[in-house]
Protein backbone atom coordinates (compact mmCIF):
# COMPACT_ATOMS: atom_id res chain seq x y z
CA UNK A 1 0.00 0.00 0.00
CA UNK A 2 1.20 3.36 -0.74
CA UNK A 3 0.22 6.73 -1.42
CA UNK A 4 1.91 8.56 -4.80
CA UNK A 5 1.81 12.36 -5.01
CA UNK A 6 5.41 11.85 -4.25
CA UNK A 7 6.57 15.64 -2.99
CA UNK A 8 9.64 15.96 -4.47
CA UNK A 9 12.15 18.23 -3.63
CA UNK A 10 12.72 21.30 -5.11
CA UNK A 11 16.33 20.75 -6.38
CA UNK A 12 17.27 23.62 -8.94
CA UNK A 13 17.85 21.97 -12.53
CA UNK A 14 20.94 23.82 -12.75
CA UNK A 15 22.92 21.80 -10.54
CA UNK A 16 22.88 19.48 -13.48
CA UNK A 17 25.21 21.88 -14.69
CA UNK A 18 28.03 20.34 -12.66
CA UNK A 19 27.45 17.03 -13.32
CA UNK A 20 30.05 15.18 -16.16
CA UNK A 21 28.06 15.70 -19.48
CA UNK A 22 29.42 12.86 -21.29
CA UNK A 23 28.35 10.66 -18.32
CA UNK A 24 25.08 12.44 -18.09
CA UNK A 25 24.33 11.86 -21.77
CA UNK A 26 25.34 8.04 -21.66
CA UNK A 27 23.06 7.59 -18.80
CA UNK A 28 20.23 9.40 -20.27
CA UNK A 29 21.11 7.39 -23.70
CA UNK A 30 20.68 4.34 -21.53
CA UNK A 31 16.91 5.34 -19.36
CA UNK A 32 15.97 6.03 -23.49
CA UNK A 33 16.78 2.40 -24.19
CA UNK A 34 14.66 1.19 -22.20
CA UNK A 35 17.63 -0.69 -19.55
CA UNK A 36 17.54 -0.01 -16.22
CA UNK A 37 20.00 2.12 -13.73
CA UNK A 38 21.83 -0.74 -11.57
CA UNK A 39 23.25 0.34 -8.15
CA UNK A 40 27.09 0.35 -9.29
CA UNK A 41 26.19 2.85 -12.42
CA UNK A 42 26.84 6.21 -12.40
CA UNK A 43 23.90 8.63 -11.56
CA UNK A 44 23.40 12.61 -11.67
CA UNK A 45 23.53 13.27 -7.68
CA UNK A 46 19.58 14.58 -8.99
CA UNK A 47 18.26 11.21 -10.00
CA UNK A 48 20.00 9.75 -6.56
CA UNK A 49 17.94 12.76 -4.04
CA UNK A 50 14.33 12.11 -5.80
CA UNK A 51 14.75 8.36 -5.74
CA UNK A 52 16.12 8.13 -2.08
CA UNK A 53 13.72 10.47 -0.88
CA UNK A 54 11.05 9.19 -2.86
CA UNK A 55 11.94 5.10 -2.30
CA UNK A 56 12.32 6.31 1.53
CA UNK A 57 8.40 7.71 1.18
CA UNK A 58 7.36 4.30 -0.39
CA UNK A 59 8.61 2.41 2.15
CA UNK A 60 7.29 4.58 5.41
CA UNK A 61 4.10 4.57 4.00
CA UNK A 62 3.93 0.87 4.28
CA UNK A 63 4.80 1.03 8.00
CA UNK A 64 2.66 3.72 8.88
CA UNK A 65 -0.44 2.39 6.49
CA UNK A 66 -0.27 -0.96 8.44
CA UNK A 67 -1.51 1.47 11.51
CA UNK A 68 -4.77 2.47 10.92
CA UNK A 69 -6.02 -0.95 9.53
CA UNK A 70 -3.69 -2.72 12.29
CA UNK A 71 -6.38 -0.84 15.07
CA UNK A 72 -9.53 -3.57 13.63
CA UNK A 73 -7.36 -6.65 13.92
CA UNK A 74 -8.92 -7.32 17.83
CA UNK A 75 -11.69 -6.30 16.73
CA UNK A 76 -12.71 -7.96 12.76
CA UNK A 77 -16.13 -9.23 12.65
CA UNK A 78 -15.20 -12.98 12.63
CA UNK A 79 -12.07 -15.33 12.34
CA UNK A 80 -11.52 -15.56 8.38
CA UNK A 81 -11.34 -11.75 8.49
CA UNK A 82 -9.02 -11.64 11.17
CA UNK A 83 -6.89 -14.00 9.57
CA UNK A 84 -7.14 -12.36 6.16
CA UNK A 85 -5.89 -8.70 8.10
CA UNK A 86 -3.52 -10.00 9.70
CA UNK A 87 -2.24 -11.30 6.59
CA UNK A 88 -2.23 -8.44 5.22
CA UNK A 89 -0.66 -6.16 7.80
CA UNK A 90 1.86 -8.26 7.32
CA UNK A 91 2.33 -7.91 3.92
CA UNK A 92 2.49 -4.02 4.45
CA UNK A 93 5.13 -4.65 6.75
CA UNK A 94 7.28 -7.14 4.24
CA UNK A 95 6.87 -4.36 1.30
CA UNK A 96 8.74 -1.69 3.50
CA UNK A 97 11.55 -4.21 4.26
CA UNK A 98 12.01 -4.68 0.67
CA UNK A 99 11.47 -1.05 -0.77
CA UNK A 100 13.73 0.14 2.65
CA UNK A 101 16.34 -2.24 1.16
CA UNK A 102 16.17 -0.93 -2.47
CA UNK A 103 16.69 2.63 -1.04
CA UNK A 104 19.94 1.35 0.60
CA UNK A 105 21.67 0.76 -2.28
CA UNK A 106 21.51 4.45 -3.51
CA UNK A 107 23.96 4.86 -0.35
CA UNK A 108 20.82 6.04 2.41
CA UNK A 109 21.17 3.46 5.68
CA UNK A 110 18.12 1.83 6.54
CA UNK A 111 18.42 3.42 10.18
CA UNK A 112 19.10 6.74 9.32
CA UNK A 113 15.52 6.72 7.31
CA UNK A 114 13.98 5.41 10.39
CA UNK A 115 15.28 8.16 12.24
CA UNK A 116 14.20 10.58 9.88
CA UNK A 117 10.53 9.18 10.16
CA UNK A 118 10.23 9.46 13.41
CA UNK A 119 11.98 12.96 13.81
CA UNK A 120 9.24 13.95 10.79
CA UNK A 121 12.16 14.64 8.69
CA UNK A 122 10.50 12.52 5.89
CA UNK A 123 7.22 12.19 5.15
CA UNK A 124 5.07 9.33 3.94
CA UNK A 125 1.25 9.18 2.33
CA UNK A 126 -0.52 11.66 3.61
CA UNK A 127 -3.54 9.80 4.07
CA UNK A 128 -3.14 7.48 6.92
CA UNK A 129 -3.26 10.85 9.45
CA UNK A 130 -6.89 10.62 9.30
CA UNK A 131 -8.46 7.64 11.99
CA UNK A 132 -10.27 4.38 10.91
CA UNK A 133 -14.03 5.04 13.09
CA UNK A 134 -15.51 1.90 12.04
CA UNK A 135 -14.58 -1.47 10.20
CA UNK A 136 -15.94 -0.02 6.82
CA UNK A 137 -13.53 2.36 7.09
CA UNK A 138 -10.62 -0.39 7.21
CA UNK A 139 -12.58 -1.77 4.31
CA UNK A 140 -12.31 0.91 2.49
CA UNK A 141 -8.30 1.11 3.00
CA UNK A 142 -8.04 -2.59 2.42
CA UNK A 143 -9.95 -1.92 -1.26
CA UNK A 144 -9.98 1.48 -2.45
CA UNK A 145 -6.98 3.19 -0.93
CA UNK A 146 -4.95 -0.25 -2.07
CA UNK A 147 -6.50 -0.05 -5.11
CA UNK A 148 -5.13 4.01 -5.55
CA UNK A 149 -1.52 2.52 -4.50
CA UNK A 150 -1.65 -0.46 -6.56
CA UNK A 151 -2.66 1.91 -9.77
CA UNK A 152 0.84 3.89 -8.28
CA UNK A 153 2.79 1.32 -8.19
CA UNK A 154 2.31 -0.55 -11.52
CA UNK A 155 3.46 2.45 -13.03
CA UNK A 156 6.48 3.18 -10.91
CA UNK A 157 7.38 -0.44 -11.75
CA UNK A 158 8.30 0.63 -15.36
CA UNK A 159 10.87 3.03 -13.83
CA UNK A 160 14.51 3.15 -14.30
CA UNK A 161 16.33 2.36 -11.11
CA UNK A 162 16.71 -1.60 -11.09
CA UNK A 163 16.21 -2.41 -7.36
CA UNK A 164 13.04 -0.40 -6.89
CA UNK A 165 11.49 -1.85 -10.23
CA UNK A 166 12.01 -5.45 -8.49
CA UNK A 167 11.00 -4.90 -5.23
CA UNK A 168 7.30 -2.93 -7.08
CA UNK A 169 7.09 -6.33 -8.69
CA UNK A 170 7.16 -8.67 -5.81
CA UNK A 171 4.82 -5.91 -4.26
CA UNK A 172 2.18 -5.86 -6.77
CA UNK A 173 2.11 -9.60 -6.97
CA UNK A 174 1.22 -9.85 -2.75
CA UNK A 175 -1.42 -6.33 -3.25
CA UNK A 176 -3.68 -8.55 -5.27
CA UNK A 177 -4.45 -10.69 -2.30
CA UNK A 178 -5.60 -7.23 -1.12
CA UNK A 179 -7.28 -5.50 -3.77
CA UNK A 180 -9.68 -8.86 -3.84
CA UNK A 181 -9.73 -8.78 -0.25
CA UNK A 182 -10.97 -5.33 0.27
CA UNK A 183 -13.66 -5.31 -2.30
CA UNK A 184 -14.86 -8.88 -0.62
CA UNK A 185 -15.42 -7.15 2.31
CA UNK A 186 -17.23 -4.27 0.86
CA UNK A 187 -19.75 -6.54 -1.24
CA UNK A 188 -20.39 -8.34 2.08
CA UNK A 189 -21.59 -4.81 3.61
CA UNK A 190 -23.25 -3.57 0.83
CA UNK A 191 -25.69 -6.78 0.32
CA UNK A 192 -25.54 -6.79 4.24
CA UNK A 193 -28.07 -5.08 6.22
CA UNK A 194 -28.91 -1.43 6.10
CA UNK A 195 -27.19 -0.44 8.87
CA UNK A 196 -23.83 -2.08 7.70
CA UNK A 197 -24.72 -0.50 3.97
CA UNK A 198 -24.86 3.07 6.21
CA UNK A 199 -21.76 2.26 7.79
CA UNK A 200 -19.84 1.60 4.45
CA UNK A 201 -21.52 4.89 3.28
CA UNK A 202 -20.16 6.33 6.09
CA UNK A 203 -16.77 5.89 5.89
CA UNK A 204 -16.96 6.86 2.46
CA UNK A 205 -17.76 9.98 2.75
CA UNK A 206 -15.23 10.59 5.02
CA UNK A 207 -12.63 8.65 3.18
CA UNK A 208 -13.43 10.95 -0.52
CA UNK A 209 -11.75 13.74 0.02
CA UNK A 210 -8.30 12.31 1.60
CA UNK A 211 -8.47 9.67 -1.22
CA UNK A 212 -8.67 12.39 -4.13
CA UNK A 213 -5.73 13.97 -2.13
CA UNK A 214 -4.21 10.55 -2.44
CA UNK A 215 -2.32 11.31 -6.02
CA UNK A 216 -1.37 14.80 -5.12
CA UNK A 217 -1.75 18.16 -6.18
CA UNK A 218 -1.99 18.89 -9.97
CA UNK A 219 1.66 18.34 -11.14
CA UNK A 220 3.11 22.17 -12.04
CA UNK A 221 4.57 21.50 -14.85
CA UNK A 222 8.31 22.38 -14.57
CA UNK A 223 11.55 21.97 -16.25
CA UNK A 224 12.23 19.60 -12.74
CA UNK A 225 9.46 17.49 -13.77
CA UNK A 226 10.13 17.12 -16.99
CA UNK A 227 13.50 16.04 -16.39
CA UNK A 228 11.80 13.30 -13.78
CA UNK A 229 9.89 12.01 -16.17
CA UNK A 230 12.79 11.51 -19.16
CA UNK A 231 14.42 10.42 -16.55
CA UNK A 232 11.59 7.95 -15.69
CA UNK A 233 11.62 8.40 -11.97
CA UNK A 234 8.10 9.99 -12.33
CA UNK A 235 5.97 8.08 -14.66
CA UNK A 236 2.63 9.89 -15.50
CA UNK A 237 1.60 13.24 -13.65
CA UNK A 238 0.00 12.90 -10.72
CA UNK A 239 -3.62 13.87 -12.63
CA UNK A 240 -3.12 10.65 -14.96
CA UNK A 241 -3.43 8.59 -12.65
CA UNK A 242 -6.15 10.16 -10.32
CA UNK A 243 -8.12 9.97 -13.46
CA UNK A 244 -7.02 6.23 -13.68
CA UNK A 245 -8.22 5.54 -10.37
CA UNK A 246 -11.61 7.31 -11.13
CA UNK A 247 -11.88 5.21 -14.66
CA UNK A 248 -11.08 1.80 -12.76
CA UNK A 249 -13.09 2.28 -9.66
CA UNK A 250 -15.99 4.54 -9.72
CA UNK A 251 -18.07 2.40 -11.58
CA UNK A 252 -17.29 -0.58 -9.20
CA UNK A 253 -18.64 1.80 -6.28
CA UNK A 254 -21.60 2.74 -8.27
CA UNK A 255 -22.40 -0.34 -9.21
CA UNK A 256 -22.76 -1.27 -5.53
CA UNK A 257 -25.36 1.23 -4.75
CA UNK A 258 -23.32 3.41 -2.84
CA UNK A 259 -23.19 7.75 -3.33
CA UNK A 260 -19.97 10.07 -3.68
CA UNK A 261 -19.68 12.51 -1.81
CA UNK A 262 -18.75 14.58 -4.91
CA UNK A 263 -21.75 16.31 -6.94
CA UNK A 264 -19.55 17.69 -9.89
CA UNK A 265 -17.96 13.54 -10.40
CA UNK A 266 -18.51 12.85 -13.91
CA UNK A 267 -16.88 11.44 -16.97
CA UNK A 268 -16.52 13.46 -19.79
CA UNK A 269 -17.86 11.65 -22.75
CA UNK A 270 -15.71 13.59 -25.11
CA UNK A 271 -12.13 13.89 -23.08
CA UNK A 272 -12.52 10.61 -21.34
CA UNK A 273 -11.74 12.54 -18.30
CA UNK A 274 -12.87 12.69 -15.22
CA UNK A 275 -14.52 16.04 -13.80
CA UNK A 276 -14.79 16.61 -10.15
CA UNK A 277 -14.11 19.11 -7.05
CA UNK A 278 -11.19 20.37 -6.92
CA UNK A 279 -9.79 18.75 -3.73
CA UNK A 280 -9.15 21.04 -0.58
CA UNK A 281 -5.25 21.53 -1.05
CA UNK A 282 -4.91 23.65 2.16
CA UNK A 283 -6.03 21.12 3.79
CA UNK A 284 -3.64 18.77 2.24
CA UNK A 285 -0.90 21.17 3.03
CA UNK A 286 -1.92 21.20 6.78
CA UNK A 287 -2.46 17.25 7.01
CA UNK A 288 0.90 17.02 5.00
CA UNK A 289 2.60 19.14 7.83
CA UNK A 290 1.55 17.59 10.76
CA UNK A 291 -1.61 19.07 11.67
CA UNK A 292 -4.13 15.84 10.86
CA UNK A 293 -6.01 14.36 12.83
CA UNK A 294 -3.88 10.97 13.26
CA UNK A 295 -0.16 12.36 12.85
CA UNK A 296 0.64 12.70 15.82
CA UNK A 297 -0.55 9.77 17.15
CA UNK A 298 1.24 7.15 13.78
CA UNK A 299 5.06 8.81 14.92
CA UNK A 300 4.30 8.34 18.80
CA UNK A 301 3.32 4.74 17.81
CA UNK A 302 6.60 4.50 15.78
CA UNK A 303 8.89 6.47 18.40
CA UNK A 304 7.67 4.23 21.25
CA UNK A 305 8.32 0.72 19.04
CA UNK A 306 11.53 2.38 18.59
CA UNK A 307 12.59 3.03 22.28
CA UNK A 308 11.28 0.04 23.77
CA UNK A 309 13.05 -2.24 21.04
CA UNK A 310 16.12 -0.53 22.06
CA UNK A 311 17.15 -3.21 24.23
CA UNK A 312 16.64 -5.62 21.79
CA UNK A 313 18.86 -4.34 19.28
CA UNK A 314 21.41 -3.69 21.40
CA UNK A 315 21.32 -7.16 23.27
CA UNK A 316 21.37 -8.48 19.58
CA UNK A 317 24.04 -6.78 18.66
CA UNK A 318 27.08 -8.96 17.59
CA UNK A 319 30.86 -7.44 16.38
CA UNK A 320 30.84 -10.49 13.92
CA UNK A 321 28.13 -8.65 11.92
CA UNK A 322 28.58 -5.15 10.34
CA UNK A 323 26.92 -3.15 8.39
CA UNK A 324 27.26 -2.43 4.67
CA UNK A 325 25.52 -1.62 1.61
CA UNK A 326 23.42 -4.25 0.20
CA UNK A 327 24.89 -5.74 -3.18
CA UNK A 328 21.59 -4.85 -5.66
CA UNK B 1 -2.05 8.83 24.39
CA UNK B 2 -5.84 8.78 23.68
CA UNK B 3 -6.60 6.34 20.37
CA UNK B 4 -9.25 4.44 18.86
CA UNK B 5 -7.18 1.41 18.92
CA UNK B 6 -7.11 0.49 22.80
CA UNK B 7 -3.76 -1.29 22.48
CA UNK B 8 -2.19 1.99 21.25
CA UNK B 9 -3.62 3.86 24.30
CA UNK B 10 -2.52 1.17 26.39
CA UNK B 11 0.92 2.03 25.19
CA UNK B 12 3.73 3.08 27.92
CA UNK B 13 5.15 6.59 27.81
CA UNK B 14 8.91 7.02 26.80
CA UNK B 15 11.88 9.30 26.67
CA UNK B 16 13.37 10.67 23.74
CA UNK B 17 14.26 8.67 20.97
CA UNK B 18 17.94 9.59 20.62
CA UNK B 19 19.38 9.17 16.78
CA UNK B 20 21.30 6.46 16.31
CA UNK B 21 25.01 6.44 15.54
CA UNK B 22 26.19 6.33 11.95
CA UNK B 23 26.25 2.72 10.46
CA UNK B 24 24.98 1.44 14.38
CA UNK B 25 22.79 -0.77 12.92
CA UNK B 26 22.76 -5.03 12.18
CA UNK B 27 25.01 -6.38 9.40
CA UNK B 28 23.98 -7.04 5.87
CA UNK B 29 23.25 -10.34 4.59
CA UNK B 30 22.42 -11.37 0.82
CA UNK B 31 19.32 -13.87 0.41
CA UNK B 32 19.45 -16.56 -2.41
CA UNK B 33 15.87 -18.67 -3.50
CA UNK B 34 15.62 -21.73 -5.27
CA UNK B 35 12.62 -21.35 -6.81
CA UNK B 36 11.75 -25.18 -7.89
CA UNK B 37 13.31 -29.00 -7.75
CA UNK B 38 16.24 -28.23 -10.70
CA UNK B 39 16.40 -24.38 -10.61
CA UNK B 40 19.09 -22.65 -10.31
CA UNK B 41 19.29 -20.58 -7.00
CA UNK B 42 18.84 -16.92 -7.61
CA UNK B 43 19.45 -13.80 -6.01
CA UNK B 44 16.74 -12.22 -4.31
CA UNK B 45 17.58 -9.38 -2.23
CA UNK B 46 18.88 -8.81 1.08
CA UNK B 47 17.99 -8.99 5.01
CA UNK B 48 19.55 -6.79 8.15
CA UNK B 49 20.22 -9.21 10.84
CA UNK B 50 22.53 -9.49 13.96
CA UNK B 51 24.04 -13.16 12.49
CA UNK B 52 23.57 -15.65 10.06
CA UNK B 53 20.83 -17.72 11.70
CA UNK B 54 18.76 -14.84 12.31
CA UNK B 55 19.67 -13.60 8.98
CA UNK B 56 18.35 -16.99 7.43
CA UNK B 57 14.93 -16.95 9.80
CA UNK B 58 14.26 -13.35 8.55
CA UNK B 59 14.89 -13.91 4.56
CA UNK B 60 12.52 -16.57 5.14
CA UNK B 61 9.78 -14.19 5.76
CA UNK B 62 10.20 -11.42 3.71
CA UNK B 63 11.04 -13.61 0.40
CA UNK B 64 9.46 -16.98 0.46
CA UNK B 65 6.12 -15.89 2.86
CA UNK B 66 3.99 -15.66 0.39
CA UNK B 67 5.92 -17.31 -2.98
CA UNK B 68 6.25 -20.99 -2.92
CA UNK B 69 10.05 -22.26 -3.01
CA UNK B 70 12.13 -25.24 -2.24
CA UNK B 71 15.06 -24.17 -1.09
CA UNK B 72 16.97 -20.41 0.50
CA UNK B 73 20.15 -19.84 1.91
CA UNK B 74 21.84 -16.65 2.95
CA UNK B 75 25.37 -15.08 3.48
CA UNK B 76 27.23 -12.25 4.89
CA UNK B 77 27.68 -9.67 2.38
CA UNK B 78 31.32 -9.27 2.83
CA UNK B 79 31.35 -12.86 1.94
CA UNK B 80 30.36 -12.45 -1.53
CA UNK B 81 33.72 -11.49 -3.94
CA UNK B 82 32.13 -9.82 -6.47
CA UNK B 83 33.59 -8.72 -10.24
CA UNK B 84 34.11 -5.25 -12.03
CA UNK B 85 30.64 -4.37 -13.29
CA UNK B 86 30.56 -4.02 -17.49
CA UNK B 87 28.14 -3.42 -20.10
CA UNK B 88 27.87 -3.18 -24.03
CA UNK B 89 29.48 -5.89 -25.34
CA UNK B 90 32.26 -6.40 -22.45
CA UNK B 91 31.98 -9.27 -20.44
CA UNK B 92 33.33 -8.66 -17.17
CA UNK B 93 35.45 -12.02 -17.31
CA UNK B 94 37.28 -10.24 -19.81
CA UNK B 95 38.63 -8.17 -16.77
CA UNK B 96 39.42 -10.71 -14.66
CA UNK B 97 43.48 -12.01 -14.53
CA UNK B 98 44.82 -15.08 -13.74
CA UNK B 99 45.88 -14.83 -9.87
CA UNK B 100 46.66 -18.36 -8.55
CA UNK B 101 46.55 -19.35 -4.98
CA UNK B 102 48.57 -21.93 -3.14
CA UNK B 103 46.29 -22.15 -0.32
CA UNK B 104 44.26 -25.45 0.38
CA UNK B 105 41.17 -25.70 -1.94
CA UNK B 106 37.58 -24.28 -1.01
CA UNK B 107 34.40 -24.69 -2.84
CA UNK B 108 32.73 -21.60 -4.30
CA UNK B 109 29.48 -20.71 -5.36
CA UNK B 110 29.45 -18.88 -8.87
CA UNK B 111 27.06 -16.28 -9.28
CA UNK B 112 26.46 -14.53 -12.95
CA UNK B 113 24.47 -11.71 -14.00
CA UNK B 114 23.63 -12.54 -17.97
CA UNK B 115 21.21 -9.88 -18.09
CA UNK B 116 21.00 -6.16 -16.91
CA UNK B 117 18.05 -4.81 -15.04
CA UNK B 118 17.90 -8.77 -13.88
CA UNK B 119 19.29 -10.53 -10.76
CA UNK B 120 22.78 -12.82 -10.56
CA UNK B 121 21.97 -16.48 -11.14
CA UNK B 122 23.91 -19.25 -9.88
CA UNK B 123 26.17 -20.94 -12.33
CA UNK B 124 28.23 -23.77 -10.85
CA UNK B 125 30.46 -24.36 -8.27
CA UNK B 126 34.24 -24.59 -8.49
CA UNK B 127 37.03 -25.40 -6.47
CA UNK B 128 39.82 -22.67 -5.74
CA UNK B 129 42.44 -21.34 -3.13
CA UNK B 130 40.85 -17.81 -3.02
CA UNK B 131 37.32 -16.09 -4.36
CA UNK B 132 39.99 -14.40 -7.38
CA UNK B 133 41.17 -17.56 -8.08
CA UNK B 134 38.02 -19.24 -8.20
CA UNK B 135 36.54 -16.05 -11.13
CA UNK B 136 39.18 -16.91 -13.15
CA UNK B 137 38.33 -20.60 -12.96
CA UNK B 138 34.52 -19.96 -13.38
CA UNK B 139 35.96 -17.56 -16.55
CA UNK B 140 36.88 -21.06 -18.44
CA UNK B 141 33.84 -23.22 -17.03
CA UNK B 142 30.96 -20.77 -17.14
CA UNK B 143 31.85 -17.33 -18.59
CA UNK B 144 33.10 -19.16 -22.59
CA UNK B 145 31.40 -17.54 -24.91
CA UNK B 146 29.07 -15.24 -23.05
CA UNK B 147 28.61 -11.90 -22.31
CA UNK B 148 28.36 -11.76 -18.66
CA UNK B 149 28.02 -8.35 -16.95
CA UNK B 150 28.83 -9.20 -13.30
CA UNK B 151 30.06 -12.19 -11.71
CA UNK B 152 30.37 -13.35 -7.77
CA UNK B 153 32.22 -16.07 -5.99
CA UNK B 154 31.12 -16.90 -2.69
CA UNK B 155 33.06 -19.42 -0.43
CA UNK B 156 30.41 -22.58 0.16
CA UNK B 157 31.46 -23.24 3.57
CA UNK B 158 30.31 -19.53 4.70
CA UNK B 159 26.96 -19.98 3.46
CA UNK B 160 23.47 -20.62 5.90
CA UNK B 161 21.62 -23.38 3.32
CA UNK B 162 18.46 -24.85 3.83
CA UNK B 163 18.90 -28.49 5.36
CA UNK B 164 16.84 -31.68 3.74
CA UNK B 165 15.11 -31.33 7.02
CA UNK B 166 13.87 -28.01 6.89
CA UNK B 167 12.64 -27.99 3.90
CA UNK B 168 8.69 -28.99 5.15
CA UNK B 169 8.92 -25.12 6.18
CA UNK B 170 7.06 -24.53 2.97
CA UNK B 171 4.88 -27.07 3.02
CA UNK B 172 2.23 -25.60 4.96
CA UNK B 173 1.84 -22.59 2.63
CA UNK B 174 -1.16 -24.64 0.60
CA UNK B 175 -3.31 -24.87 3.72
CA UNK B 176 -3.01 -20.79 4.01
CA UNK B 177 -5.53 -20.08 1.03
CA UNK B 178 -6.86 -16.83 3.10
CA UNK B 179 -3.64 -15.33 1.45
CA UNK B 180 -4.64 -16.04 -1.95
CA UNK B 181 -6.36 -13.69 -4.22
CA UNK B 182 -8.68 -16.58 -5.56
CA UNK B 183 -9.79 -17.37 -1.99
CA UNK B 184 -12.19 -13.99 -2.56
CA UNK B 185 -14.76 -14.70 -4.89
CA UNK B 186 -17.42 -12.09 -4.55
CA UNK B 187 -18.78 -12.48 -7.79
CA UNK B 188 -21.47 -14.74 -7.03
CA UNK B 189 -22.72 -12.42 -3.99
CA UNK B 190 -22.35 -9.24 -6.15
CA UNK B 191 -24.63 -10.91 -8.87
CA UNK B 192 -27.49 -11.89 -5.93
CA UNK B 193 -27.06 -7.99 -4.69
CA UNK B 194 -27.57 -6.72 -8.30
CA UNK B 195 -30.05 -8.90 -9.15
CA UNK B 196 -32.31 -8.02 -6.34
CA UNK B 197 -31.57 -4.55 -6.85
CA UNK B 198 -33.21 -4.64 -10.21
CA UNK B 199 -36.31 -6.78 -8.92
Amino acid sequence: MYGGGNTFEGIKTDSLAQEDPVKLAAFEARIARGEKIEPTDWMPQLYRKQLIRMIEQHAHSEIIGALPEGTWITRAPGFKRKLSLMAKVQDEVGHAQLLYSAAETLGKPREQMIDDLISGKSKYSNIFNYPTFTWADCCFISWLVDAGAIVNQLANAKGSYGPYCRALDRICAEESFHLKYGHHCVIYLASGTPKQRDMFQEALNRWWPPMMHFFGPSDKISAHTEILMRWKVKMGTNDDMRNQFLDMYVPKIWELGFTIPDPLLKKNPDTGKWNYTEPDWEEFKRVINGDGPCNKERLEVRRIAEERGRWVREALKASSAEYVMPLA
Amino acid sequence: MNSLDPRVTRLPQVGEVKPKKMLDQLGTFEVFVQAKDGKAFQHEGCVHAANLEMAYVLAKETFTRRFTCVSIYVVDTRDVFASITTEGNQSTYELIEQEPSSLPKKQFEIYQLAKRGKQHVNAGVVEAGSPAEALWIAKDLYGAGKIIYNVWAIEKNKIRFTADTEKDLWLTLPEKKFRDASDYKGGDKLKEFLERQKS
